[in-house]
């Protein structure tokens, strides 16, 4: 018992010594354990999952949109060799020449799509339970700005393969945004580098595509999953075990009572 | 009961950190697991989307989840048909049932700066502290609106066809073989002018067209004259009676009587 | 937690001296590698910062110096002494912590104007400058038969390539007033949202013409379908049914050498009369889908072809 007491006190200093390092300068492992060892209500089950699904999908975006960003070229002048435009050549290369790029371009095509409905079922679940309310009201607000940037990253990266349906999508888009009053038109032609989509449009779109809108996204999530960790997931509000629940008048002095019950569980 | 809205939320909340302290289940591992199998769903699915999209496909020509890439993109096409993506459908349909110039602010940036505005304030207008779905009726209504107006704009917007010669000319072996006219060449090169000739931005035929400024269906319409009728009556539409129509006199009299003869075969699939 | 206690001037306070010193004897060094005058004027740097920095550190034992800012220390020592345990908030440190506040945010702002300035003038500019696209030449004048449309696609800027390919539909209107010749010129995208508009009728491939680039195809239509959102143009370019907010956009052009040369786009409000008597209201070029007549005009009052010409 001693012997092996002993052992694990070194393997814990071996592990634990490092981790407690960092985390006297950084408060990292008290982060993650803030964020992991919480408790949620009981009732939580599979309709609260929508979220981190959805975050899965996006960092699968962000996996393989990296990865397809190192053999991606924005450029819409004509490739002498193939004879189209080096954009359009780089994808026909990634789809069919370079081993598992059709399956990473695949995923990041497909994955968009499906990142874009677990956001709206996602939205549908808090608009259902009404969990937007008291005091989640900011993670509601930065998650409509979540759905508003992941619909930007769609419609940015559907110019990237320039082909027609990709042009098309984009030159009616940006006419969209020019029929703004004031400003509208100034802001088309920013859009199109030009009165029409020009030269330059397309590495345009890709920066914010692959470091503009990214950056505000991921910033965004960050801020949603704080929130979310902060404040706590609410129950299905029809649930009989629903955290928050009104209790029968037992306890009919309000918050105060609730306090001091609350820090005599605590004990 | 004089205790504000705020002083009641603020209990509610001290009440559920309570109840999440002390009845709670911890996150992990008994949440983080549901959310773990979600995501794995999440990839498979993602995974097995990008491998049928693969296999099914080739190159621009589609599979059930269309193609990899169209042709490469041309500035100056005269035969493409522009389709968004489909998170976007909704708001391609928008555009097309707007269509007076002067509502089209409305629908391009009108809605959906409203849309987007109710979105954002939604916690701040819809204050009572209600959750239960059945005791919101209002909110409950309101979201069964915009999902079914979003579902039914989806589903237009996807489904969308254009009068428009690319498409309808495809149309012209099947009209030949409903209509009973696929042996007579003159009258099938007379629906391929027919189709390519914008006659079906006002007319119907056969469930094609647009149906614009009352003019007529033209499926069963060679029940009613012969060919040399339909050709005076295109050269010049003014001399009987008609003043909307514009005249096709600029076709030249061969594609005239082409036409002419496709028009007198169109006898409607029923006298076939 | 008063600053004021650790302000005494036992030490010799911050100093720019070494740092002029330094760049005297990089200066100097560099000067050796590349001419002597730099190498003169780094070794008059450092001697000169040198003496100054000498002087600043041996101050103190030289002798006493006086204050350098004797108003506002005195201030500052005065009351900290009495009350330094009491009061602390109350001393009246206040001058130094506002200009010390507004010169950070002064700074931060001149920062952020000089780095941010530039890149947003790089960011935005480009797209309104220097957009001049050559003049399209398409060709003999004989190339368009009259009263038919022409199906012509160009590049606008050869230089730019295939993202400059615009399409063009000419019709030849024969001889105007004057014996001179006249051509509607209506430019191929949609005034709603800049869709690719379509012909109505019959493109006649076989007389499919290529002149130095530009492809010719006459086409026998009257009227243009948009294949977005519905709208329909007759053959002078008004709007027939649907969205778009006003008529086709138009080329203006010259004849040089018996050959048609486009000229600049601009916007129409309508067309009345037909061919080389169409009485045409012309505005400046702006997006698809703003108004350039009537009330909802004022939506949308300085367009950028307006400022960029």
């Amino acid at each position: 018992m001693a012997a092996k007491s002993k052992k694990d006190l070194l393997v814990a200093n071996a592990i634990l010594a490092p981790l407690d390092w960092v985390d006297e300068r950084t408060g990292a492992v008290r982060g993650t354990k803030w964020f992991l060892f919480r408790n949620v209500p009981r009732d939580v089950s599979w309709a609260q999952t929508l979220g981190s699904a959805a975050l899965t999908a996006f960092i699968v975006q962000t996996l393989t949109g990296v990865i397809l960003a190192m053999y991606y070229e924005p450029s819409s002048s004509i490739d002498p060799i193939t004879g189209k435009p080096i954009a359009y050549s780089s994808i026909e290369a990634i789809t069919n020449e370079l081993t598992l790029g059709w399956l990473v371009r695949g995923m990041h095509r497909w994955g968009a799509s499906v990142f874009i409905i677990l956001l709206f079922l996602h939205m549908g679940r808090v608009f259902l339970f009404g969990a937007y309310k008291y005091p989640r009201e900011l993670t509601w607000i930065t998650g409509v700005f979540i759905l508003a940037t992941g619909m930007l990253l769609g419609f940015t990266g559907y110019l990237l393969p320039w082909d027609q349906t990709a042009y098309w999508a984009t030159v009616v888009g940006i006419n969209l945004n020019g029929t703004a009053p004031f400003a509208g038109p100034w802001l088309a032609q920013f859009l199109a580098g030009g009165p029409e989509i020009g030269s330059d449009a397309l590495a345009k779109w890709y920066a914010l595509h692959m470091l503009v809108l990214p950056g505000a996204i991921i910033g965004l999530i960050g801020v949603h999953i704080y929130l979310v960790t902060r404040l706590g997931v609410s129950s299905p509000p029809w649930s009989s075990e629903e955290a928050g629940r009104e209790r029968p008048p037992v306890q009919t002095t309000g918050t105060r009572s609730g306090l001091v019950r609350g820090g005599g569980g605590g004990d | 009961m004089a205790r504000d809205l705020g002083e009641l939320n603020r209990e509610d909340f001290a009440r559920y950190k309570d109840d999440v302290k002390k009845e709670g289940k911890p996150f992990f591992p008994r949440a983080i697991f549901h959310d773990t199998v979600m995501s794995f769903i999440v990839v498979c699915v993602i995974t097995a989307l990008a491998v049928i999209w693969y296999y099914d496909a080739d190159g621009v020509k589609p599979g059930i989840l269309g193609p990899w890439y169209t042709e490469p993109a041309d500035p100056g096409t005269t035969d493409f048909v522009p389709r968004p993506d489909w998170y976007f459908y909704f708001l391609f349909y928008l555009l097309r049932i707007f269509k007076w110039p002067e509502t089209v602010f409305i629908a391009t940036v009108g809605i959906p700066t409203i849309g987007l505005m109710l979105l954002i304030g939604l916690p701040f207008y819809d204050r009572r502290r209600e959750r239960r779905p059945l005791h919101r009726p209002v909110a409950m209504v309101a979201a069964v609106l915009t999902i079914l107006s979003m579902a039914v704009l989806t589903w237009k917007g996807a489904t969308a066809k254009e009068a428009l010669g690319s498409e309808l000319v495809t149309l012209v072996p099947k009209w030949a073989e409903e209509q009973g006219f696929a042996d007579n060449p003159e009258a099938v090169k007379g629906a391929e002018l027919f189709a390519q000739s914008g006659c079906l931005n006002c007319h119907t035929y056969m469930g094609q067209g647009a149906g614009n400024l009352g003019a007529p269906n033209l499926s069963e319409i060679g029940a009613t004259n012969d060919a040399s009728y339909f050709v005076q009556y295109l050269t010049n539409p003014a001399a009987f009676g008609n003043t909307v129509m514009g005249s096709y006199a600029y076709l030249g009299q061969e594609n005239l009587a082409a036409l002419g003869d496709f028009l007198a075969a169109s006898k409607g699939t029923s006298s076939k | 937690m008063s600053d004021t206690s650790h302000d005494t001037p036992h030490l010799p306070g911050p100093s720019l001296w070494p740092i002029g010193f330094a760049i005297g004897v990089a200066c100097l060094l560099l000067g050796l590698v590349i001419s002597w005058i730099v190498a003169a004027i780094g070794a008059v740097l450092a001697i000169t910062f040198g003496f100054l920095w000498a002087r600043d550190v041996t101050r103190s034992v030289r002798d006493d110096v006086p204050e350098i800012e004797p108003e506002a220390r005195a201030v500052a020592d005065a009351p900290s002494d009495d009350t330094a345990d009491t009061t602390p908030a109350s001393l009246p440190t206040y001058s130094r912590t506002r200009f010390l506040e507004a010169s950070t945010i002064g700074l931060g702002a001149a920062i952020g104007a000089i780095v941010t300035v530039p890149a947003l003038g790089f960011m935005v500019l480009p797209s309104f400058t220097n957009l001049e696209e050559g003049k399209a030449d398409l060709g003999p004048i004989d190339n368009f038969p009259e009263g038919t449309f022409v199906i012509a696609s160009y590049l606008a800027s050869p230089t730019a390539g295939e993202v400059s390919r615009r399409t063009a539909f000419v019709r030849n209107n024969g001889l105007a007033e004057g014996d001179k010749p006249s051509f509607t010129i209506l430019y191929s995208r949609c005034v709603h949202l800049g869709c690719p508009v379509q012909p109505n009728g019959p493109i006649d491939e076989a007389a499919k013409k290529e002149v130095n680039g530009v492809e010719l195809r006459p086409v026998l239509a009257q009227s243009f379908g948009c294949p977005c959102h519905g709208g329909l143009y007759d053959a002078e370019g008004n709007r027939q049914a649907g969205p778009p907010v006003r008529s086709m956009d138009r080329y203006t052009f010259s004849i040089k050498d018996g050959r048609l040369v486009l000229g600049e786009l601009y916007a129409v409000g309508n067309v009345s009369g037909t061919g080389a008597n169409a009485k045409i209201s012309r505005y400046p070029w702006s997006t698809p889908g703003t108004h350039v007549d009537g009330v909802e005009a004022w939506l949308y009052p300085i367009v950028p072809s307006q400022v960029t010409g």
